[in-house]
């Protein structure tokens, strides 16, 4: 009884005691066992698909992403220009990128013998090289370049050594293909492609735009106007045996330059140190007196503020007349009585002091002064000359009326120019071509009156006989303008310029050329055009004179007959007025 | 502790015998009564994933392979449009420094033999202008004959004038004329004709021509009598 009490117990136990039968704990332990390891796969499963997910999200990312830079290590990785091209009007290249090469030694790699065969190689294959200059380096055991900017094909001979201390590094450069015809406008850039002059410094962040890199940076020039100016001012330094020369060529209405060249130039692929002066740009930078094409304004002046009218006539002009320790003189014997046409025709200075005289220092000085000539002009590159300032009186009254003691840039003579051949609107000289059309609205400084009546005497200074600027009548474009010839300071060299208005009935452009030290050209064969008295014109040599009317206006003259057909074709404006 | 005792004790007495007999545990089927795990439908289950997962496997690898694959041709392509780009970019770098203005000129003036000067606006005439170009031509012309000369153009423009207005009064009465002359006449009047008209035209030449055939004649007739050709020879 007692056992089978036990054993009740025992088995009443099994409510709330641990429960001991093995099978049963058996099973339960292989399930246990199979629950961790199922979760173990579950977990290792959630890893995997975690994994695929991940793998699926990056495949859908890079079949969707517009980068396409995943593979920059391939060998035929994309040729990735840095700086934006620049092209002309026409879309001719003026400036783009091409990949060249350094290639650097690195002698630390290298035995004593094997620095001797290297050498020995190197100077079989570019003899142009320094051998003695090499082995120093080599010796030194620093790495150092043995050739910076090569093309592929320089490369693949350095490659073709077989050297193992030979490196080479890819360098995206800049190229210019027109060589020497924009040199003074384009600029260069430096080792790291950062602009250092001209527009390559001037537009540097532009050209850096990533985001237009497709797109290049439109100038106004026209290669072709350049290069056909450029070889007429090269013509003429073998004529006229001057040092230098510069030219810029002018739309008058919006102040585009087709053309702006400054002799001497050089070849902006060749990168070589220049310091002379004489590389200047002659036209941006260069600050100069620039002579009689300042009586244009002074009788501007006098026509604005209304003291004188084209056929007002000037009694007893003197032969000189003296203003505190300057003397003023005429260059030649003129009339003693002469009406405002003629002062400007015939250049006279005594008739241009006298009408400055009329007009007043202050408003002189205005006039000037809305023309832009006293100022540093802003314009888009970063070589400009600032005009020098001086005192205004009396006396500097009488010297500026006809271009002396008072400096100005080229480009700023060009511009008043221009704003007065155009009716007196202003402009603003620009490289840079502008996507926007003028809207219209033009600040007029002038009046179109006072323009006409220049534009008129100045086509007489050209076409009429007494005029000094007769070399520049070529027919068909009725060239109008006015010629200055100044004295160099503390010098007898000349500095000689001849500014054009064409065609003068309604200006459209503007064309100044100026020579820098000009000599007399006995051999060279002028041409006379046809006048009354030889009606087939006549051919003249022999000589002396090198003022502007004997060298600046023929070259000027030579120009327009050459660029004037590209610009008939190329304006139907213009080409209608022709 | 638990007090079994207590707990004993506290079982219902009656019936005692015969609910211990009911109450009487059968191990065996309380044990049945435990629910065991479901060995084969997990079993099922997780085969089944783990197809699912290898398959999984399979198919990442095998679109990671044809992914790959892919990405092989995209590179390659870019890497041809890329050498094209390159050949593109040097072919119009090359284009820029062949045809510029420069070069063109340079090649110009080593191969052409023509001066490209530009025309002035007085060479350029209108086509209203030709019959006045024309007249002025023959005005400049005739300036460059001399009297002599002219007398003997007048002269000769008479002659032809005189032989064609007899020709064309025979013609003029074709019921004269042998019907086998009628052709002839009118062939021999066009010729008249075509010689007056050069006369206007270029006078010089057709005297020179006369003048050149009187001398072939002449040469001809001195050879015959065995005169030397050449006066002092």
């Amino acid at each position: 009884m007692k056992n089978k009490k036990e054993k009740i117990i025992k088995k009443k136990s099994f409510y709330f005691e641990d429960y001991d039968e093995s099978e049963l704990t058996d099973s339960n332990k292989i399930y246990s066992i199979i629950k961790i390891s199922l979760s173990r796969v579950t977990f290792l499963f959630l890893i995997f698909i975690s994994v695929i997910l991940i793998f699926s999200i990056k495949i859908t990312y890079l079949s969707l992403s517009s980068e396409k830079n995943f593979y920059n290590n391939s060998p035929n990785k994309k040729f990735i220009s840095e700086r934006r091209n620049i092209i002309d009007r026409n879309g001719s290249v003026l400036a783009t990128n091409v990949n060249l090469y350094d290639v650097g030694v690195r002698p630390q790699l290298l035995k004593q013998k094997d620095k001797k065969n290297l050498l020995i190689k190197l100077g079989i294959l570019f003899p142009e090289l320094n051998l003695n200059k090499i082995k120093k380096k080599l010796n030194k055991n620093d790495f150092f370049w043995i050739g910076k900017r090569l093309t592929p094909k320089a490369k693949d001979q350095f490659w073709l050594i077989g050297n193992k201390a030979l490196v080479f590094e890819p360098k995206p450069s800049r190229i210019y293909p027109q060589k020497n015809l924009f040199s003074h406008i384009l600029g260069q850039t430096d080792d790291i492609n950062k602009g250092i002059s001209g527009i390559e410094k001037f537009f540097d962040s532009q050209l850096n735009n990533k985001e237009k890199i497709e797109l290049p940076l439109s100038l106004t020039l026209d290669s072709n106007l350049q290069h056909l100016i450029r070889e007429e001012l090269i013509n003429a330094q073998l004529d006229f045996k001057n040092i230098g020369s510069g030219a810029i060529l002018m739309d008058v209405e919006n102040g585009e330059i087709l053309s702006l060249i400054s002799l001497p130039d050089y070849n902006l692929n060749q990168r070589i140190l220049i310091n002379d002066d004489i590389y200047s740009n002659k036209i941006t930078l260069g600050v100069y007196e620039l002579g009689s094409v300042f009586k244009t304004f002074t009788i501007a002046a006098g026509l604005e503020n209304k003291v004188i009218k084209p056929n007002t006539i000037f009694k007893d002009l003197e032969n000189s007349l003296t203003c505190d320790k300057y003397t003023i003189s005429e260059h030649d014997k003129l009339p003693k009585n002469l009406s405002v046409e003629q002062i400007l025709i015939r250049s006279s200075n005594i008739g241009a002091v006298r009408i400055a005289q009329k007009v007043g220092v202050e408003k002189y000085k205005d006039f000037l002064n809305s023309l832009g000539l006293l100022d540093t002009i802003n314009f888009d590159l970063e070589e400009i000359g600032t005009p020098l300032s001086f005192r205004w009186g009396k006396c500097k009254l009488a010297t500026t009326s006809y271009g002396h003691g008072i400096t100005t840039t080229p480009l700023q003579l060009a511009k008043a120019y221009a704003i007065l051949g155009n009716g007196g609107y202003k402009i603003k000289p620009s490289i840079l071509k502008k996507e926007k059309k003028l809207d219209g609205q033009r600040e007029q400084i002038i009046s179109n009156k006072t323009s006409n009546a220049i534009n008129l005497i100045l086509r007489k200074v050209v076409s009429l006989n007494e005029g000094t600027a007769n070399f520049a009548d070529i027919e068909g474009y009725d060239v109008g303008g006015k010629t200055g010839t100044a004295v160099k300071y503390n010098s007898k060299a000349k500095l000689n310029t001849f500014v054009a208005l064409f065609p003068s009935s309604r200006p459209k452009y503007v064309l100044l050329v100026m020579l820098d030290e000009p000599k007399p050209a006995p051999n060279f064969v002028y041409e006379f055009p046809p006048s009354e008295k030889f009606p087939n014109g006549y051919k003249y040599s022999g000589e002396r004179r090198n003022t502007s009317g004997w060298n600046t206006v023929v070259v000027a003259g030579k120009i327009i007959e050459k660029i004037g057909p590209i610009l008939a074709i190329n304006n139907l404006q213009a080409s209608n007025n022709f | 502790m638990i007090n079994q005792d207590k707990w004993v004790a506290s079982l219902p007495k009656n019936n005692n015998q015969f609910n211990e007999e009911i109450n009487q545990l059968d191990p065996n089927k309380w044990v049945d009564t435990i629910s065991k795990p479901n060995a084969f439908s997990s079993i099922k289950k997780y085969s089944l994933t783990a197809i699912l997962f290898v398959c999984g496997l399979l198919l990442v690898s095998a679109i990671k392979n044809e992914t790959r694959n892919l990405q092989k041709e995209i590179n390659n392509l870019e890497a041809s449009i890329n050498v094209l780009n390159f050949n593109l970019d040097q072919g119009i770098l090359d284009n820029e420094v062949i045809t510029s203005p420069e070069n063109i000129s340079q090649l110009a003036k080593k191969f052409l033999d023509n001066d490209f000067a530009p025309y002035k606006k007085s060479q350029i005439r209108h086509l209203n202008d030709k019959e006045e170009i024309i007249i002025s031509t023959n005005e400049k012309k005739d300036k460059n004959i001399s009297k002599k000369m002219k007398l003997k153009i007048a002269k000769k423009i008479k002659e032809k004038k005189t032989e064609i207005k007899k020709l064309q009064e025979l013609y003029s009465k074709p019921e004269s004329i042998p019907g086998e002359l009628k052709t002839q006449v009118a062939k021999k009047i066009e010729a008249k004709k075509i010689e007056l008209k050069n006369l206007y035209s270029s006078p010089k030449d057709a005297l020179l021509s006369t003048k050149a055939q009187k001398w072939v004649v002449v040469q001809v007739v001195k050879v015959f009598l065995g005169m030397p050709v050449v006066p002092g020879k």
